[in-house]
Parts: structure tokens; sequence; C-alpha cells
């Protein structure tokens, strides 16, 4: 038997039209091999079954009507052509599949032979054109990747250079310099410092590309980010003499993300507003809620620069771009800034703009996700619309046994959260969010849906784990304690909805202490069964 | 006290020179290698304090120095910094994780990278006084 070159499945529920299309197509070219199935469901089985080159497709069978039908279809094969068979009455329908990306239409009954030939192979080609095109795309993209990180490796090591002896001489390693001498090498420093800032922004724009950012989700104190940011960018403004100031809602919540990634956009911001604003100018950096918007936090970053004109705006996101009116020429950069710190933002779920009158300044603001106790609790703590009987909070904190901790101590605590993690129920405990800025000591909490007499099982369980775990105990020391968590009365009839968020909020005050350093955690012990190691 | 010796590991005799003039003047004696084969021999023949290591290196890059040192008794307590122009992202970890007691992105603080070198000096000595 001959090889067939051409396999053709037709999605047709009507018999009549199956049997002339099926004619017309071994009319047409006798070594095409025709399945024919009249339901969509089959048509999807017998394709990821076995490929055909051609899928022609009926829009209305009995188990899909219209547009839905070749989206459906798309969905489970977007590689394979589509042409459609459409009725005289339903041509703006084909039309709106071949919008959709369908190869071709054909109206049933004026078929000929000739005419589904053609499109037929039409369809084929240009299918493995547009296949081959995004292939190469891709490639494309994953080779510029690849380019981008070598090259910023390259580069380094050449930079590193002029950084070592350009200190070197700096300080005096090499013999006394004049101030003269010293300005001088400062310049240098300056310029290799933002050399080395653009190899850093191309490789992490590369990185963002390629969707090799990850983020370490914590419970983060947005004020406090923003108050160490403002911080960092301190000395700059003031070379400037811009004015750098904060204004942060009164107890603005806390919200969901990585604190590092949140440092990284408000530097990214605030860097970007030194540069546009001249000198006695001022930027303010503030953090609110949204009214319309109850789940999202907004943070601000103002600046009483030269604004940015409408046609600007819409492109300042974007990679490379540079906006001709900066003030201080010297200070260009690569055009990078903006679009990691859009790409970071949208990681996290929020959404970036900027807004500015086109004269007296601009204001970028983004959108991040609040960190929701009572969202995270309901699904533990609420079984069949009922508050559990008892909770209790189970802290563990962990201390490095030197200053600064060994080297891996980050990834210590991170095995540890995980190993948490693996000793609780997760239909009925929760191991929350890290509730600290990364630093040496950490503190983690799990609400167990238990009372005091029976937590006493699980804490021995996490225990005889931790113990067991020898990377923590030769580089740190931890501590274990539970306290009751007291439920609030329920004679009064309040909603679930409102409890669990009473119940959010107790955990909320009862860890409040580890959200900035943590305190040696034996001042709250009144009430809890102090565990020391 | 005896001057701590530290060996540097780079395949850029550049770098090299400013590491040992920048240790030197700190009081540090220093010794140098530019591949991982001499790498290991120095530190088998000088038993160095403390070793600072590239990864990139020819015979044999940074990875295979480390897990040498850390599977010979000798040379396994010997505290290695990993000073590298590969990207902190994707290496960090791996090199950690690989026995390395700190992990500095070329061009590193110099201010930060002699700190933590004393640091991790002190704690080695402290290390090699407890009772076995």
């Amino acid at each position: 038997m001959n090889q067939a070159s051409t396999h053709v499945l037709l999605i047709e529920d009507n018999p009549g039209d199956a049997d002339l299309v099926r004619l017309r197509l071994v009319e047409s070219n006798p070594k095409v091999a025709v399945s024919c199935v009249n339901r969509l469901a089959d048509g999807i089985a017998s394709l990821q079954q076995n490929p055909p080159s051609l899928v022609l497709l009926d829009l209305n069978l009995p188990d899909s009507h219209g547009a839905e039908t070749f989206r459906k279809l798309l969905d489970k094969a977007p590689d394979v052509p589509v042409v459609i068979l459409s009725g005289q009455d339903d041509q703006a329908l084909a039309i709106k599949a071949l919008q959709q990306g369908a190869q071709d239409y054909l109206v049933k009954g004026g078929v000929t032979s000739a005419a589904l030939d053609r499109a037929m192979r039409y369809a084929i080609e240009r299918q493995a054109m547009i296949r081959s095109l995004e292939m190469s795309r891709k490639q494309q993209l994953e080779f510029k990747n690849q380019f981008l990180s070598h090259v910023s490796h390259e580069l380094r090591t050449p930079l590193t250079c002029i950084h070592q002896y350009v200190t070197i001489l700096t300080d005096g390693l090499a013999g006394e310099i004049t101030g003269e001498q010293r300005t001088h090498l400062n310049t240098i420093l300056k310029s290799v410092n933002q050399l080395g800032a653009m190899v850093r922004d191309l490789l992490e724009a590369a990185r963002a590309e390629s969707g090799k950012i990850t983020l370490d989700r914590r419970c983060v104190s947005i004020e406090d980010v923003i108050r160490l940011a403002v911080t960092m960018m301190q000395a700059i403004a003031a070379q400037k003499a811009v004015g750098l100031e904060v204004g942060v809602e009164a107890s603005i919540p806390y919200v969901l993300g990585d604190p590092d990634r949140i440092l990284q956009i408000l530097i990214n911001l605030i860097d970007n507003g030194i540069k546009f604003t001249p000198a006695d100018g001022a930027i303010t950096v503030q953090a609110c809620r949204i009214p319309t918007d109850p789940d999202f936090v907004c943070v601000s970053v103002a600046d009483t620069g030269s604004g940015i004109k409408p046609e600007a705006r819409a492109l300042i996101f974007e990679r490379l771009y540079q906006d001709p009116n900066a003030v201080d020429n010297n200070r260009k950069g690569l055009g990078l800034g903006l679009f990691i710190a859009k790409e970071l933002v949208t990681l996290h779920g929020g959404r970036i703009w900027v807004a500015s009158d086109g004269a007296s300044g601009s204001t970028f603001s983004f959108t991040l996700p609040l960190y929701s106790l009572p969202k995270l609790l309901q699904p533990v703590i609420a079984h069949e619309d009922q508050l559990r009987s008892a909770l209790v909070l189970v802290r563990l904190d962990l201390r490095p046994r030197t200053t600064p901790p060994r080297g891996n101590w980050k990834e210590v605590c991170q095995k540890t959260r995980d190993l948490l993690e693996r000793c609780v129920y997760l239909d009925k405990d929760l191991v929350l969010p890290p509730m600290t800025m990364p630093g040496p000591d950490q503190a983690f909490f799990v609400v167990a849906s238990t009372d005091m007499e029976r937590s006493a099982i699980m804490l021995k369980r996490i225990r005889g784990q931790l113990q067991k775990m020898e990377e923590l105990n030769t580089s740190g020391v931890f501590e274990l304690s539970v306290t009751e968590i007291p439920l609030p009365d329920n004679s009064d009839g309040t909603s679930l909805y409102l409890r669990v968020q009473e119940i959010a909020d107790r955990v909320t005050d009862m860890a409040k202490d580890a959200l900035g350093t943590i305190k040696p955690s034996t001042t709250n012990c009144s009430k809890s069964y102090g565990d020391q190691k | 006290m005896k001057n701590a010796k530290i060996l540097i590991v780079d395949d850029d005799p550049d770098l090299r020179q400013a590491l040992r003039l920048r240790l030197r003047a700190n009081h540090f004696e220093t010794i140098s290698a530019a591949d991982g084969y001499s790498a290991l021999a120095q530190a088998y023949k000088e038993h160095p304090n403390l070793i600072i290591l590239d990864l990139g290196l020819p015979a044999g890059d940074g990875f295979i120095v480390l897990d040498r040192l850390q599977k010979d008794d000798k040379l396994s307590t010997i505290p290695v910094i990993v000073l590298t122009a590969r990207d902190a992202q994707s290496t960090e970890r791996l090199v950690l994780q690989s026995g390395a007691a700190a992990f500095f992105q070329k061009p590193a603080d110099n201010a930060e990278l002699l700190s933590v070198i004393r640091t991790t000096l002190m704690q080695a000595a402290e290390g090699e006084g407890l009772p076995a």
C-alpha cells in the first residue's frame, strides 16, 4: 500500500457534507488519507493520538458551536493548520476564526476539488512557515540572553581590575597621592561603578525576559523597605542637592513580596528620580492604601523634575528607552532600570504606571498585594463553616552561633522552614510566610488546629526533626515555643469571616515582635511553654 | 601572632597582583596560583590559613578545587572564600553548598572582603582550638 503523504482529519457531523468533502479530497489527490469524526471531542482525541497534516473543521458540531469550536481545537493543537468548512449563512463566523488563527475557510456546497487542494496546500505551507518563524524567534531570544550573560561576565573581569588598582591608589597602598590626583581617581571610580551597575542591569534584564527570576515571598513591612531604600540613596541625592523624603500612611498593612526585590524596584525608581530632578528639587516616597482596590498597597515615588511628555509615557517602561530630556546627561544609563522595575512588579502580581503633567515632575506608582492573614488562615482554621475548637501558635526562633553567621546560614534557614512545612498537617495547620527581613535571626510561625495538650506531641515531632538536622545544629541554635490563641466568643452569632479576621489580628499581635529585630524570646513566656534547647 | 597565610587563586595575573598588594598592606602573608592544579599543589605544600578562589580556572575549575579540598582530610579545614565574576544569582547558592565559607562577586568591596577574611580566619582558629 502507498504511504499516504497527507493525512486530513475531517471534523464534520453532517454525513452528506462529510462524504462530499471526502470525495473531493480523494479526487484532487489520490494519496490523501482522510479520517472523519463527527464530534469535536473525538476530533481532539484523534489529533492527540495521531497528529494530522491538516484539520478540516465544521464549526457547528453536536458538542460545540461557533467560534468556540475553533478556540477549543486551537487550545489543544496550536501547531496543526486548520481550514474551516462553513455553511452559506455563517461566513462571518468563519472570518472570525481566521482572525483567531485558522488558515482558510471554504463554503460548503461550492467546494471544487481544485479549490480544496489549493486551500489545503496553502494552509499546510503557511502553518509550517509560522511555526519555523516562532522557533527562530525563540532561538534568537535564547541566543541573545546567553550572549548578554556571557558578555556581562567577560566585562566584569577588566572592570574588577580597574576597580582594584584605582582603590590601591586611593587607599595609599602605592604611596602618597595629591589632592588633585585623588579627585581624578574618584572620578574614575565613579565611572567604574556606573559601568558595573550597567553590566548588572544587562544581566538582570536578560534574566527577567527569560523568566529566570524567582521571588522569595515574605510578609514585608513596606515602610521598613522604603526607609532602607531612602537611607541607601540619601548620599547620592545629597550630592545633587535633591531632597529625599518619606511619607507613609499610618498603620499601612504588610505586603506579600520579596523584600530584596521590592528594595530593588524602589532604588531603581528613586535613582531615576534623582537623575531627572534638578538641584534643590525633592523626591517623595509614599505608601498608601487604595480605596478602589482593597487587596493592594500603592507605593509611589514623586519627583519635582522635568516631567515626562505624554508620548514618552507609553514608552518609558520599554527596555532601552532613554528620555531625551534627561537633566544630567552624564548619568545616563542603559535604559533598563524601569524595564526591570516593571518586570519585578508584574512578577509580584502588581502593576506600575507613571503620572506626569509634562512640566513639573512625575510620579511613578506601583501596587503590591496585601499580606492578608485572614485569607491564608480561612481554609485552615475553619472546617465545614465552623471554627476549629482550639488553636495554638507555634514559634520557632533561629539564631546563628556566630556573628556574622557562617556562609550557608541563609540556606539553613530555608531548609529549616521546608522541614517545618513537612512536620505539619497542611489541611489544618499553616506555616506563615516568613515575617522578617531576611537577616541572621529568623522566626517562623505555625498556626495549628490543636489544643495546648496535644500540641506537645507536635512540638516533640518538630524538635526531633530539628535535632537531626546537622547543619542547623553546627551553625545555629533554635528555640521552640507554643502559645494558645484565644478564640473569639461565638455566642453573639458573629459571622465566620469576622471571627477568622479576629483570630488573624490576634496572631498578628502575638507575632508582632518578630517583625522588626527579633528580641530574645525569653521575654514572652508568661503564658507560653518556654522550651529552651 | 604570626601573620595568616592566604592562597590567592586567579588566572588573571593583574588581579592576583592587586589582591596581593591589598592583602600584604593588611599584614597578611600571600602565596598564589594561576590554575586549579597548582592551587591544590600549593595548598598541600604550604597549608595556607585561607584560600581566595576564582571559579573560572584552567586545569580544573573552582568547583573541582572546592570538591578536592573538601575530600582531603588535611585540607578540608582550610576555609575558602570564592571571588568570581560569575553571576551571584546562579552561583552563590551552589558555591556555599559546595563548602565555601563565603561568596563575593567581582568587583568586591575591599573593606567588606577584608572584614569577611578576618572573621573567617577567626572562626577557623576557634574551630581548631576546640577538642575534636
